[in-house]
């Protein structure tokens, strides 16, 4: 056996790390500092710190954020009034106002509920069958395959207008049996969700590629244990995400939930809103939207934790986000 | 130990209308160390993933240790593989990646343990089990890859570059311990490569591959000393090629090839009857420089262009009078090589060591190596 050698590999496995070697030869002159200088040479030099692009962008971030926190302000005004500031109570129009909190209002309360069922469900229902469509649609190959990558897009690009009529008719005219009800507003949602599970799962499997699951069918793997041992673990970060991006865009749904809706009982959080701020609105209804807001962020939260610790052993350098590889898009 | 050995029988690879693999025919013996050697594009990955299983030949058969393998799927294959990439399981540590295979065959708990310590101590990285392949360097993934492969006992194992993300230190070292392991565990190693020298070292036997096909198969020296088509010579090692008219072989029994229309030179390799247009080729280090106007066979003038120090040897660029370039290496002896930029000499290429070559193979690539 030759020992010596491995050590020998140990070492200058070690040994190459920490001889970063930065050349900070001495430059003959010194440049001046003056503020004319510097503006001289920022201009002279596009390639530098993008400065223009990065107040662009926190102008483009403060404009879209102020709405949702004025909205999330109101929630907690202590008055009647969703327009004007009245003081600062941070739990009445949550639960503590007796008739109209969103916890006491049996239409909030329920639109609440509603929304989260669809949500859940979807999730549930949407995910596994995303996922498992998309490993047959990366591993099929020929024109039947590419036709159904083509038409799997399709929720992504139709308006959701279009969807939402779409289903309506389908549910009125062809699925008798199914009356608008709860049960085909999840339907509705599991549809256009899909696409979105597919394409992210997509994603992780084309950066995955093909090397593990020939490696494990090498080392004597079935399919199915293939599938099982390699793939599913190496997808549960694009599962995860998946999840929480399901439940993101079902939570948020309107248009769909609405066609689909058997009246008040099938009412969401975005139905309620909008029926309510159409007659006179309570800060409850902001109080209710800044509950959705509350959610839709803490399932991002939980989404990038999980991520990070799933992930958490692949890349040393830490390099490559969560957005890389939650939606790697490849249209 | 027994087994292991690897038929090709008129295997064809096409991608379309592409010949990935044209016609191989190739016979290995078991516990041989055979090497696939070639540029990228050449077919023999293409080779390997289909003696892996991962391609199917488009027609052809590959037979192991005398059954026909070529319709078997690869988790059903006496055949493991070491890939470019290793291909660690990412969220498996080392321990269950190495034991990946042993649970795959039902083995026991215990067989696991005791198989996979053993596997990892033949590789030297005992004490690792419950590191990530992430939190290894690349020299040690590339040994959980070997342990991985090699504790289920393959009958032949298909290492696919595995040395090629390695720096060049560690690749030398590791060259040196996977032949030793290959003798060691004496199993068939069929090791697809681009690099040449890695293939010289530690082959048993060589395939130079080209566009699909087989060029030569010989052992290293054989295949360096006498290369069969001028491919491989151009191919394997710096190689003076210069064309010649080859007028049949002399009374010596070597062949008379004239050189730039004036200079009759003895070649004492390759095909002594040739005659008509031909190359001839002699290594760099058989060129010898002797100063100008020195007579005797095989003897042309020549002007030094290029001297470059590289250390060991000194090498040199000479423009013949012929109109060819020949370089010429002098090994860095200690004494003083007297011939500079600009030097006139005779340049001598013994006979013994000038080789004809008939067969040209598949063209050349535009540049040579």
């Amino acid at each position: 056996m030759s020992a010596a050698s491995g050590s020998r590999a140990a070492k200058s496995g070690t040994g190459k790390s920490g001889t970063g070697e930065n050349g900070t030869g001495g430059r003959g002159r010194i440049a001046e500092r003056t503020f004319s200088h510097r503006l001289k040479v920022w201009i002279a030099n596009p390639w530098g710190h993008p400065r223009f692009l990065v107040i662009v962008a926190w102008a483009y971030v403060l404009i879209s954020i102020v709405p949702v926190i004025v909205a999330v302000q109101f929630s907690f005004n202590a008055g009647r009034s969703v327009t004007v500031w009245q003081g600062f109570d941070l739990t009445k129009w949550y639960f503590s106002e007796p008739a109209y909190s969103v916890w006491h209002d049996p239409r909030l309360q329920h639109a609440l509920f509603q929304s989260l069922k669809l949500a859940g469900l979807d999730m549930l229902i949407a995910t596994p069958l995303g996922v498992l469509l998309a490993i047959g649609l990366a591993r099929w190959r020929g024109p039947l395959a590419s036709a159904s990558n083509f038409i799997m897009l399709f929720p992504l690009v139709t308006p959701e207008l279009m969807m939402g009529v779409a289903l309506f008719l389908v549910f009125l005219n062809l699925f008798k049996f199914i009356p608008p009800s709860t049960t085909a507003q999840v339907l509705g949602h599991v549809t256009f969700s899909l696409s979105y599970v597919v394409v992210i799962v997509r994603g992780r499997l084309f950066s995955i590629g093909k090397q593990y699951e020939e490696a494990a069918a090498d080392l004597g793997a079935t399919p199915w244990e293939c599938l099982r041992l390699v793939l599913l673990p190496l997808l549960l970060p694009a599962i995860f995400s998946s999840l929480m991006m399901v439940f993101a865009i079902s939570i948020d749904d309107f248009v769909i939930s609405q066609w689909l809706s058997c009246g008040s009982d099938c009412d969401t959080v975005p139905i309620r809103v909008y029926s309510s701020t159409r007659g006179a609105p309570l800060p409850s209804i902001n109080a209710l939207a800044a509950i959705m807001v509350y959610m839709t962020l803490s399932a991002i939260g939980v989404a990038w934790l999980v991520h990070k610790f799933m992930t958490r052993g692949e890349r040393p350098e830490g390099r490559g986000g969560m957005m890389q590889n939650m939606g790697g898009f490849d249209m | 130990m027994a087994g292991g050995a690897v038929e090709l029988i008129d295997l064809n690879k096409l991608y379309g209308t592409m010949r990935a693999v044209d016609n191989i025919n190739l016979h290995i013996p078991g516990g041989e160390f055979f090497s696939l050697l070639g540029s990228s594009g050449c077919g023999k990955t293409t080779t390997l993933r289909m003696i892996a299983g991962f391609e199917q030949p488009t027609s052809g058969h590959i037979i192991l240790d005398g059954v026909d393998m070529t319709e078997t799927p690869p988790h059903k294959r006496h055949v493991n593989t070491v890939f470019q990439s290793y291909a660690l399981f990412p969220h498996l540590n080392v321990f269950d990646n190495v034991a990946f295979g042993l649970r795959r065959q039902k083995e026991t708990p215990e067989n696991v343990t005791r198989r996979v310590g053993e596997a990892l101590e033949l590789v030297q990285l005992t004490g690792f089990e419950k590191r990530k392949p992430a939190q290894m360097s690349g020299g040690q993934q590339q040994r959980v890859a070997l342990a991985r492969a090699l504790v289920l006992k393959p009958a032949v194992l298909l290492l696919d570059e595995p040395l090629g993300a390695l720096d060049a230190r560690l690749r030398k070292q590791l060259q040196v311990e996977l032949k030793t392991l290959q003798q060691q565990v004496g199993i068939t190693f069929v090791y697809v490569t681009h690099d040449q020298e890695e293939a010289l070292t530690m082959s048993d036997r060589i395939a130079i591959m080209s566009q699909g096909r087989i060029e030569q198969i010989a052992t290293p020296e054989e295949m360096y000393e006498n290369p069969a088509t001028v491919f491989v010579a151009d191919f394997l090692g710096v190689s003076n090629l210069m064309d010649g008219i080859a007028s049949g072989a002399d009374t010596g029994g070597r062949c008379k090839v004239k050189l730039g229309g004036t200079f009759e030179l003895a070649a004492g390799r390759g095909s002594a009857a040739a005659s008509g247009k031909t190359k001839i080729t002699i290594r760099p280090e058989r060129v010898r420089l002797e100063p100008k106007g020195s007579g005797g066979e095989n003897r042309i003038p020549g002007t030094v262009q290029r001297w470059v120090y590289l250390g060991n040897a000194v090498q040199l660029i000479v423009g013949l009078a012929t109109g060819d370039k020949i370089q010429a290496l002098m090994q860095n002896s200690g004494e003083e090589i007297p011939y500079r930029e600009g030097s006139e000499v005779a340049v001598h290429l013994p006979a013994t060591a000038l080789r004809v070559l008939t067969d040209t193979g598949v063209p050349l690539a535009s540049e040579g190596d």
